[in-house]
């Protein structure tokens, strides 16, 4: 899923303060955390809150949409609720703001959340790993499923580098080194030979900016 | 057929320690809500065998029986068996529990007593249509199992016609072995009230749980409950959407409170309900207002007890069923401070659930830091089993926020 964090509340109650009515819009999409209806009303209660300090007195209606990526659903969920509204503040990654301008040309959008990455969700150990970076040249199917693009640091296509110690990576000892992982993976799978084969440099014309579904 | 314990205990009640002073031994046993007494001790392990918590054991060498207070759970079943009257306990003890009935008895103008577990009595009202009663007395008690044989024979010898009983459900029960007791207690002790002229079934008993509710529609299908459910009751279905195994649900709420959608809700214990509840307890109150979400195992309020009138508390099935938006609420509506009292982890009746808890309130917290408003949110874990615990953290929360008050800072 899409992982986002969300802004400090004074960022957003900077961001809003030039309006009055805003909608809060959730997206049931794949945002992790999910920020969901739950979501939209606790940021309008804490918003309320925090706009009263301020001398501010916002009113709020919250809503969700199912994914805000989709026009179609967008538009859906947000058209019978802006009426009156002189501002969206959007839940969803930064897909969603950008959707939201697009389906509203008069409404101003501000995103509540800061955008990082995709993101797998290890529940287990509480944590969010970026294991893919949208390259749109996937070479999973050579390197036994880990991802020597985004999880090795310096994106190395034909092996390690040399500079490992341990198992973990000479720029963060923290992180695993992506080529060893891969190593012993294709050494379980008996696919070593998978390594010879020279892979030669990316095309990084491949992320397309615009394609057809 | 007084109680010997309980007339010593209300001494101890009234024997209010000060504030300040370094606790001798003697002063800490008196602070404990249930305590065995040597003296009236046939050491017959009745106890012993009914404890839930393995908190009575026998002394092999001298044979004498032991309370470990802090295993206690505080679920008055020993003290309902023991033949000895040794034990007392200072919440819904016989005395109490008597004086209450004289009370209520005029006040409510009924003959039929209502005695149910608040682990799964709806409203008052939904209990009196579960028995087809329109006008009763109600007694709320944390389990039923607490309820000894001399009390439903004194309440009837005082001229209460009908009782009936509200339990869990055997497997539901919060103390494990109380609401099965009581079962065993009312099947023996309607047999001998037929003997003795009474008629067929003096006393009915009926079982009852609190579980939680899918709304189907509203299901996002982001499995939320499934990973944080304590009890695995909760399954994601292949076609998206899920299932609940309801014998498997133990009522907690933490998957109410997890649900980004609001799909789920638990009986009794929904989100509007409580929602309502709030505005309705803080108009009632004076400022500063201090309202408390309180796990209903983690303190017992007196029956006749009366809060002080800038303190309220709403009782939930656990910890876990606190949610940020009760929170929010209760602020944005002229709460001047939130107390959560939670179970400690150790003491938790719902696996583990009510810690969950914790770590939701100090998120929420964090998020209210950013825009001043964390100092009115406070967490605590207290247990009944210490009888001034709950009010000393009322007690420091409360001229927290008595102070905040006076210094003008909201």
């Amino acid at each position: 899923m899409i992982v986002t964090a969300q802004k400090p509340l004074d960022e957003i109650l900077e961001l809003i303060s030039p309006y009055s009515h805003i909608l809060i819009a959730g997206c049931d999409g794949c945002t992790q955390p999910p920020r969901g209806i739950r979501e939209a009303r606790t940021l309008s209660q804490l918003l309320e809150l925090g706009g009263k300090r301020r001398g501010k007195n916002f009113k709020f209606k919250v809503t969700t949409v199912v994914k805000q990526c989709d026009s179609i659903l967008t538009a859906e969920a947000l058209k019978p609720q802006i009426e009156g509204v002189d501002a969206v503040l959007s839940l969803a990654c930064g897909i969603g703001p950008q959707m939201v301008a697009e389906l509203f040309p008069d409404l101003p959008v501000i995103p509540a959340q800061n955008t990082h990455f995709m993101g797998e969700d290890d529940r287990e150990a509480g944590i969010l790993r970026e294991n893919c970076s949208a390259c749109g040249d996937c070479i999973l199917a050579l390197t036994g499923g880990i991802c020597p693009v985004t999880r090795c640091a310096k994106g190395l296509l034909n092996g390690a580098c040399g500079g490992a110690k341990d198992g973990k990576c000479e720029l963060d000892p923290e992180r695993d080194c992506a080529w060893e992982l891969i190593f012993e993976r294709l050494e379980r799978l008996g696919k070593l030979d998978n390594l010879k084969e020279y892979r030669p440099p990316r095309n990084y014309q491949a992320k397309a900016w615009r394609l057809a579904p | 057929m007084k109680s010997r314990g309980s007339v010593r205990c209300i001494i101890i009640i009234n024997n209010k320690e000060k504030e300040g002073v370094i606790l001798t031994e003697q002063v800490a046993e008196e602070r404990v809500a249930v305590k065995l007494n040597e003296e009236y001790c046939s050491r017959c392990s009745i106890c012993r065998s009914l404890c839930p918590f393995e908190a009575i054991t026998r002394d092999a060498e001298t044979g004498k029986i032991i309370l470990d207070i802090e295993k206690c759970q505080v679920c008055g079943i020993c003290y309902s068996a023991c033949p000895a009257r040794a034990i007392d306990t200072i919440y819904y003890d016989h005395d109490s529990l008597i004086s209450y009935l004289e009370k209520a008895k005029p006040e409510y103008g009924s003959e039929t007593l209502v005695i149910m577990c608040k682990g799964s009595a709806p409203d008052f009202a939904e209990v009196g249509r579960l028995f087809g009663v329109a006008k009763f007395i109600p007694l709320s008690v944390p389990c039923v199992g607490r309820i000894s044989d001399e009390m439903f024979l004194e309440a009837i010898s005082m001229g209460i016609g009908k009782i009936y009983v509200l339990a869990c459900d055997e497997d539901y029960c919060r103390f494990e072995r109380g609401s099965p007791l009581a079962g065993r207690r009312i099947l023996a002790l309607n047999l001998m009230l037929e003997q003795l002229g009474y008629g067929k079934e003096t006393i009915t008993l009926k079982r009852n749980s609190l579980k939680v509710k899918v709304d189907k529609d509203l299901c996002i299908s982001c499995g939320n409950c499934v990973y944080y459910c304590p009890y695995h009751a909760p399954k994601l279905e292949s076609e998206g959407g899920i299932s609940v195994d309801l014998d498997a649900c133990r009522g907690c709420g933490l998957c109410v409170v997890m649900c980004p959608a609001f799909a789920l809700e638990l009986e009794h214990w929904e989100e509007e309900s409580i929602s309502a509840l709030i505005p309705r307890l803080l108009s009632e109150m004076k400022p500063p207002r201090l309202l408390v979400f309180c796990c209903q195992w983690a303190f017992f309020p007196p029956l006749d007890g009366k809060l002080s009138p800038n303190i309220r508390v709403i009782d939930l099935p656990c910890a876990a069923r606190v949610d940020p938006i009760h929170i929010l609420d209760a602020l944005q509506k002229g709460a001047d401070g939130v107390l959560i009292a939670a179970c400690s982890e150790e003491d938790c009746k719902q696996e583990k659930a009510g810690g969950k808890a914790q770590r939701l309130v100090t998120k929420l917290k964090e998020r209210l830091s950013q825009i001043g408003f964390q100092d009115r949110l406070h967490f605590c874990s207290v247990a009944p089993r210490y009888r001034d615990e709950f009010d000393k953290q009322l007690g420091e929360f409360g001229q927290k926020i008595e102070d905040m008050a006076k210094g003008g800072s909201k």
